[in-house]
């Protein structure tokens, strides 16, 4: 018989703590997510308007370019002026005005399920909230997509910052558990979804297929990745001695260990390593990247993330 | 090196391979981890994966961690074999170190100077004697004085039995009982591989303790079979026994007698009695004062040629007001003026108590009886007539002695009242009677008797006397028998005594007849009498000699179970009291108080005073050699001196600095 096992940071054996969401979502947190609206209003005016542009040329009515016009374009759209000075039938183009797409998906697996004092799965869910009300009182179109190694039922496109409360009941809800299985997840993700738009990916990336299939997904599929990692400070640090048995908590696979100082230290560096790979990777293709424990508060990660523009435009 | 070990090393090996098994299965057997969840397992794959290259120095270091606690093992092991670095250039021994430390070793002849006493030499070469025992040599200190004590165990320790010497050994002032103290340690010798018995000594033995010794094998030259025989004589088969003599010099003049005697006819007079010897080869110049307390009685000057008795009697001294005497020898100026030992140079004694006895006589008109005890001065003599007595029996309860003159008293009176019996008959008789005796003769006394001292009584004519039975188990004894039967008989009965002679004196109206009061014997047999119901040898004060057990009278001392005997230096001692007699051992020269207490209370008090009173000690001429049984005792050989070292202590320390070396790299994870 196996003896269960300890978790690496402090939960209580049996029920798993993230299960519980009931206060996640309080008062308090509500006046925190009023004031980061209010605080993105001010700080980021000169880019916030109720509408936003897609990079979409289409029939708006903002010039955006011209382009050689070929057979079937409509003739409505040909620049005359051009043709008697060049003798050349181009097409004029306009930026079409469309409403964003946020995509919040975020990572609901049972390594998210550990940290201490929060779960790292509660820390991204306060994210994802904060996020969400911003985008929804923006008047965008948000959608939060959990996953794991599948992905669960969605919180369908909503707009309008009094839709907040059902984002907190769908977060409170969800299902959570499983393994991660990034790459899948992101194909899904891109097959059921067309309208192109922001996706913001929270996750701890620990995926151990690795982290880049899964966000070229989203590339490729001119999506605009937003990545988040969420780390618990125990896992980078772990206090750990003595021999003992180490087990995944999402594949079970169990490896001894007689862990020592010198073990500890080459972990801590591994670890470090594979967040430095993850931003390495998002800053090699120009996608907004931001790494954060549990101990710093969510509202500051939201304000970087403004602060970094991409968010709010 | 050698080992201790006090169990074989079959056993130890036994144990070392039992230990190593357990060492080696508690590494073999894996313990049951704790196990951790993590996150993410594969970035501890990845670790692991690096460290994994290092697999060989890990199970080095784990095989080393193995190593070490074998070692640990084998050092705590070879500590408990109690291994001895040394140069061993013989098998080991087991040595019996007796130091004389008799009252002649407190001569100052130790050094020319005469700053050094012969027991401070005696240290010297025990301590030189164990310091140069080797690796596997054992040695045990016994101390020789009257006693045979063992002061030590047998150990190889040297600090600890030359502190032992230092403090332990002192000299007594009682003579060396030297066949005690070779049958001790020959008992501790037995089933020991070399036993070896060294002697540190003056030599100053009686010949006859020189020959209680017997070797085994062939019969020595010079031995009486008979004593070879004898089962007292100490055996010394297989033992090697060497001698090592002390002392320079042979010059003392010593006391070795000196009594008190009282006076037959005047008890209030004494006299006293002193020997004194020349144990030099010089002739001594003496100074000899006689004290009563702190005041002089008399001083005389003693001229001694080498070797000289000198008998010195004081008559007629008055008893004075000090009970205490002490006579001293001092060194006159000039040639012949010098002493080695000044123990034997004072010697004590007591004046015993004057106290006269109540004596009642139960009689009707006995002429010959109240005659003879008109001699006798110290008695205080009173008479009734058995009808009196018989009416009035209490009379008898103050007095110290009751005559009983051919009359029988139903009961008899209670002690401590001593009771003389002339012809007791019938079922109240203070000893059963079995028969008549006509025209007895005495054939035999116990010569040994106090009451038959100087007393002649072979001739005695009696025309018919009871025949006693004594009880040996009442402590009944004869005094005179007429061929066998037992005519004249004393008892002990607890503190009081009782003699009983079967015949009657001649009297009116009494039919039978004896001589006896005719004869000189008769007052003599009556004051001797008188004299043993006041107590042993209350004429003859002999003063105690140390180093001896003595059996002290407790005169006039009823009930006392045990005692307290105070000597010179103050130690106190406890003696049990058994039949109104303490047992007394004297360690000083001096005077010594006896507390006789009952039911732990003080009820008497009695002073004693013990000598050295012995020539043999006196004689401190040291001995070159000493001959016991026939076999002349060779010097030890020349003991090397060798170094050896206990080696356990430092492979504990050793064993220990593993064991912390062993926890610190465990817990740094350094031999994990």
């Amino acid at each position: 018989m196996v003896a269960p096992a300890e978790k690496l940071t402090q939960v209580s054996k049996g029920k798993n703590p993230a299960e519980d969401r009931s206060g996640l979502f309080d008062e308090k947190f509500l006046k925190t997510l009023e004031h980061l609206h209010m605080v993105s209003r001010k700080v980021f005016s000169g880019n916030l308007r109720a509408e936003r542009r897609t990079r979409k040329v289409g029939s708006g009515i903002e010039f955006a370019d011209h382009r050689t016009y070929s057979r079937g374009d409509d003739f409505r759209y040909i620049d005359w002026n051009l043709y008697g000075r060049l003798d050349k039938l181009l097409l004029r183009l306009f930026e079409e005005e469309e409403d964003l797409h946020i995509y919040i998906l975020v990572d609901v697996s049972d390594s998210m399920s550990i940290g201490s004092p929060l779960p790292k799965l509660h820390y991204a869910m306060q994210v994802a909230a904060a996020l969400t009300y911003v985008g929804l009182a923006n008047l965008d179109r948000v959608s939060i997509i959990p996953f794991g190694d599948r992905l669960m039922d969605r919180l369908p496109l909503s707009r309008g910052k009094n839709r907040i409360f059902r984002v907190f009941d769908f977060l409170q809800k969800c299902p959570i558990g499983g393994k991660t299985e990034l790459a899948e997840c992101m194909k899904d993700f891109v097959t059921q979804n067309k309208r192109r738009g922001l996706a913001v990916v929270i996750s701890d990336f620990y995926d151990p297929q690795g982290f880049e299939q899964g966000i070229n997904t989203l590339r490729y599929y001119k999506f605009e990745p937003f990545v988040l990692q969420v780390y618990d400070l125990r896992e980078a640090s772990p206090k750990l001695h003595g021999d003992l048995a180490l087990v995944d908590c999402e594949t079970g696979e169990t490896r001894e260990v007689t862990v020592s100082k010198s073990l500890l230290e080459a972990y801590e560096r591994e670890h470090e390593k594979y967040c430095k790979e993850l931003e390495a990777y998002c800053t090699k293709y120009a996608m907004p990247f931001f790494r954060t424990h549990t101990t710093i508060p969510f509202d500051e990660l939201v304000l970087k993330i403004f602060r970094s523009g991409g968010f709010l435009r | 090196m050698s080992f201790l070990g006090p169990i074989g090393l079959g056993l130890w090996t036994w144990v070392a391979l039992g230990a190593a098994a357990l060492a080696v299965s508690a590494y073999i057997i894996k313990m049951r981890r704790r196990r951790f969840e993590v996150p993410f397992a594969q970035l501890w794959k990845r670790v692991l994966e690096q460290k994994d290259a290092n697999t060989l120095w890990k199970q080095l270091k784990r095989l080393m961690s193995l190593l070490l606690i074998l070692g640990i093992l084998g050092v705590l092991l070879f500590a408990a074999l109690d291994p001895t670095l040394g140069a061993v250039d013989r098998e080991a021994r087991s040595v019996v170190v007796l130091i004389d430390s008799s009252a002649s070793m407190k001569a100052m002849d130790g050094d020319e100077a005469g700053k050094q006493s012969r027991m401070d030499v005696a240290k010297t070469r025990a301590k030189g004697l164990v310091d140069s025992m080797g690796g596997g040599d054992l040695a045990m200190i016994m101390k020789v004085d009257g006693q045979a004590t063992p002061m030590s165990r047998f150990s190889n320790d040297g600090p600890m039995l030359d502190k032992l010497i230092d403090d332990k050994i002192n000299a007594s002032d009682t003579p060396a009982d030297l066949p005690r103290a070779l049958g001790a340690a020959a008992d501790a010798l037995r089933d020991r591989k070399n036993p070896l018995i060294v002697i540190i000594s003056d030599g100053a033995f009686p010949e006859a303790q020189l020959g209680q010794v017997k070797w085994g094998g062939p019969q020595l030259p010079g031995v009486k079979p008979d004593a070879a025989k004898n089962l007292a004589q100490v055996d010394l088969s297989n033992i090697d026994v060497r001698y090592i003599p002390v002392g320079r010099r042979s010059d003392n003049v010593g006391i070795i007698a000196f009594n008190v005697r009282r006076y037959i006819a005047n008890k209030a007079a004494y006299e006293v009695f002193i020997e004194i010897q020349n144990f030099g080869q010089e002739p001594a110049h003496r100074q000899l004062t006689l004290y009563n307390g702190q005041t002089p009685v008399d001083t005389r000057r003693l001229d001694l040629a080498p070797g000289q008795h000198v008998r010195q009697i004081y008559p007629k001294i008055p008893g004075g007001e000090d009970n205490q005497l002490r006579a001293t020898l001092r060194p006159v100026d000039g040639p012949g003026g010098t002493d080695s030992f000044a123990l034997d140079d004072t010697a004590y004694a007591l004046l015993p108590a004057r106290k006269k006895q109540k004596v009642l006589m139960v009689t009707s008109d006995n002429l010959f009886l109240e005659g003879a005890l008109l001699v006798y001065d110290n008695i205080d003599p009173m008479k009734v007539s058995p009808a009196e007595y018989a009416a009035k029996p209490a009379i008898a309860d103050d007095m110290d002695v009751v005559i009983f003159d051919d009359y029988t008293p139903d009961a008899l009176p209670q002690p401590p009242t001593s009771l003389l019996f002339f012809h007791p008959t019938g079922e109240h008789s203070p000893f059963a009677i079995k028969g008549m005796a006509q025209n007895p003769h005495i054939t035999e006394v116990d010569e040994g008797h106090p009451v038959m001292r100087w007393v002649t009584m072979s001739d005695v004519y009696m025309d018919r006397s009871e025949v006693f039975a004594p009880d040996s188990k009442k402590g009944e004894g004869t005094v005179a028998f007429s061929v066998t039967d037992p005519i004249v008989v004393a008892k002990r009965d607890g503190r009081r005594k009782v003699l009983a002679f079967g015949f009657s004196l001649p009297a009116n109206g009494r039919d039978s007849a004896t001589d006896l009061p005719m004869r000189v014997a008769f007052p003599m047999l009556l004051v001797n009498t008188l004299d043993w119901f006041a107590g042993d040898q209350a004429d003859l004060l002999t003063t105690y000699a140390t180093g001896h057990r003595e059996r002290v009278p407790l005169d006039g001392v009823v009930g006392a179970t045990e005692a307290d005997v105070q000597g010179p230096d103050g130690t106190i001692t406890h003696t049990p009291v058994l039949d109104g007699l303490a047992t007394f051992y004297g360690q000083k020269v001096g005077y010594y108080d006896l507390t006789a207490k009952s039911g732990g209370k003080a009820i008497a008090s009695i002073n004693l005073a013990a000598n050295l009173a012995s020539a043999s000690e006196s004689d401190i001429a040291p001995s070159t050699s000493l001959t016991l049984g026939g076999k002349k005792l060779e010097a030890p050989e020349a003991f090397a001196i060798t170094h050896s070292q206990k080696l356990w202590i430092y492979l504990l320390l050793f064993a220990t600095g593993l064991i912390v070396m062993e926890w610190v790299t465990y817990h740094r994870r350094i031999t994990v």
